[in-house]
């Protein structure tokens, strides 16, 4: 998984990526240097853990995707099977053709969490 | 019962913990001694300090013997250990309906509707509050009690709840209906940093209420996690899930616009109505 994490980290726009679980666990990581992961990871679980009792309670279904951005940069989410895969993205990038080109590796992200 | 409590004294005195002590508190507070409950409350939070509970059952006796400004610190200090007290702020919410401070009943009540969402008391506290609140600066506006919906739909018209002028007002809800009007927005509002709302539209009252309050959770997360991403300062948030989108768009320390929508609604023109409506607010 760290693999596709660095494989991913090529794309254009983005700045890092971390897997974590439901909880807010770090499964694999590939963040830059400086960035405490397990920080990360705890809040964006909490990101998630709110987002999920949000969906829950308005019958939206399963939270699919969380994007937070500011103009530093932002942050994109996205369920892979049971966990989440949390990519940094560049202030620059564009953040539609990335959500399109992390769509293969978050499918490769949950197959390997079902395995 | 005496066997109990028994037990309790002598585990508090061998091996302490929190949970204890609360057990016996309840327990010697229950046969009427309350000066011995609270000497089993004030052990307890000598020794473990970050228990919460402690504080309430502390608070409890204190409203009962009268002493409300020792119960208020008390009951403050407990929703500081442990923000998810049902007790401490449905008591603290009394309090400040007694104390005629609608404002600061209604954000306790509002709170613990972010961990026990649709609970039907508070639900109908909220609604009974509404008419008495209209006076106060920061409460909403009286509305006539409506029943819960099971889905966020589109039942209300926009109102309104800040202080302001008539003007102000017809301007925000130009703001907000605007952005309601834009193809497969539900519902949206205005609420303040602290996830109370200050207006809405197309939003039942129960969702709305929901909404303003977990929406300002995820905002204090999102701000965390883009801290720790070495990215601060969130503009804006959305969340996709399969039957819906949530967007909020946000002004730091101010007012965040969440808008509830149709899944597949592009972002763009809503962050556009957005500001707009924070413009009208006075908050942009």
């Amino acid at each position: 998984m760290q693999e596709i994490l660095v494989q991913l980290n090529r794309v254009r726009g983005v700045g890092g990526s971390l897997l974590v679980s439901g909880e807010g666990l770090t499964v694999a990581s590939a963040l830059r240097e400086g960035l405490d992961e397990t920080q990360l990871a705890a809040t964006v679980g909490e990101v998630i853990d709110h987002g999920q009792r949000l969906c829950q309670h308005l019958a939206l279904g399963a939270p699919r995707q969380l994007q937070a951005g500011s103009e530093q940069g932002s942050l994109l989410l996205a369920a892979a099977g049971n966990g989440w895969l949390v990519v940094i993205v560049d202030p620059a990038a564009n953040l539609a053709l990335l959500q399109l080109e992390t769509k293969p590796f978050i499918e490769r992200l949950a197959q390997r969490l079902s395995l | 019962m005496e066997s109990e409590l028994e037990r309790l004294r002598k585990k508090v005195e061998n091996f302490p913990s929190a949970s204890a002590y609360n057990r016996l508190a309840e327990l010697v507070r229950s046969s009427g001694d309350d000066v011995g409950a609270e000497q089993a409350c004030r052990r307890c939070i000598k020794e473990f300090p970050r228990n919460g509970q402690a504080y309430v059952i502390l608070a409890e006796i204190e409203l009962g013997a009268g002493r409300k400004a020792e119960a208020v610190k008390h009951l403050l200090s407990a929703t500081e250990r442990d923000s998810r007290s049902y007790t401490a702020h449905n008591l603290l919410a009394e309090h400040y309906i007694a104390e005629r401070q609608i404002d600061q009943a209604l954000a306790h009540l509002r709170h613990i509707l972010t961990f026990k969402a649709n609970d039907p008391a508070i639900l109908q506290r909220i609604e009974q509050l509404r008419p008495a609140g209209a006076d106060s600066a920061v409460a909403r506006p009286a509305v006539a009690p409506r029943p819960p919906t099971a889905a966020p739909g589109i039942t209300a018209p926009a109102r309104t709840a800040q202080p302001g002028t008539a003007s102000h007002a017809a301007s925000r809800l130009t703001g907000l209906a605007a952005l309601c009007a834009e193809s497969g927005v539900r519902g949206a509002l205005v609420a303040d940093a602290r996830g109370r709302v200050v207006t809405s539209a197309g939003l039942a009252p129960d969702v709305e209420d929901l909404l303003a309050g977990l929406a300002a959770e995820i905002t204090g997360a999102a701000v965390r996690a883009l801290e720790a991403a070495g990215t601060p300062r969130l503009g804006v948030w959305s969340l996709t899930a399969a039957q819906g989108q949530i967007f909020a768009f946000r002004r730091e320390g101010d007012y965040t616009v969440v808008a509830l929508t149709e899944s597949g609604v592009r972002p763009a023109m809503l962050e556009l109505r957005a500001r707009q409506a924070l413009h009208d607010l006075g908050a942009a």
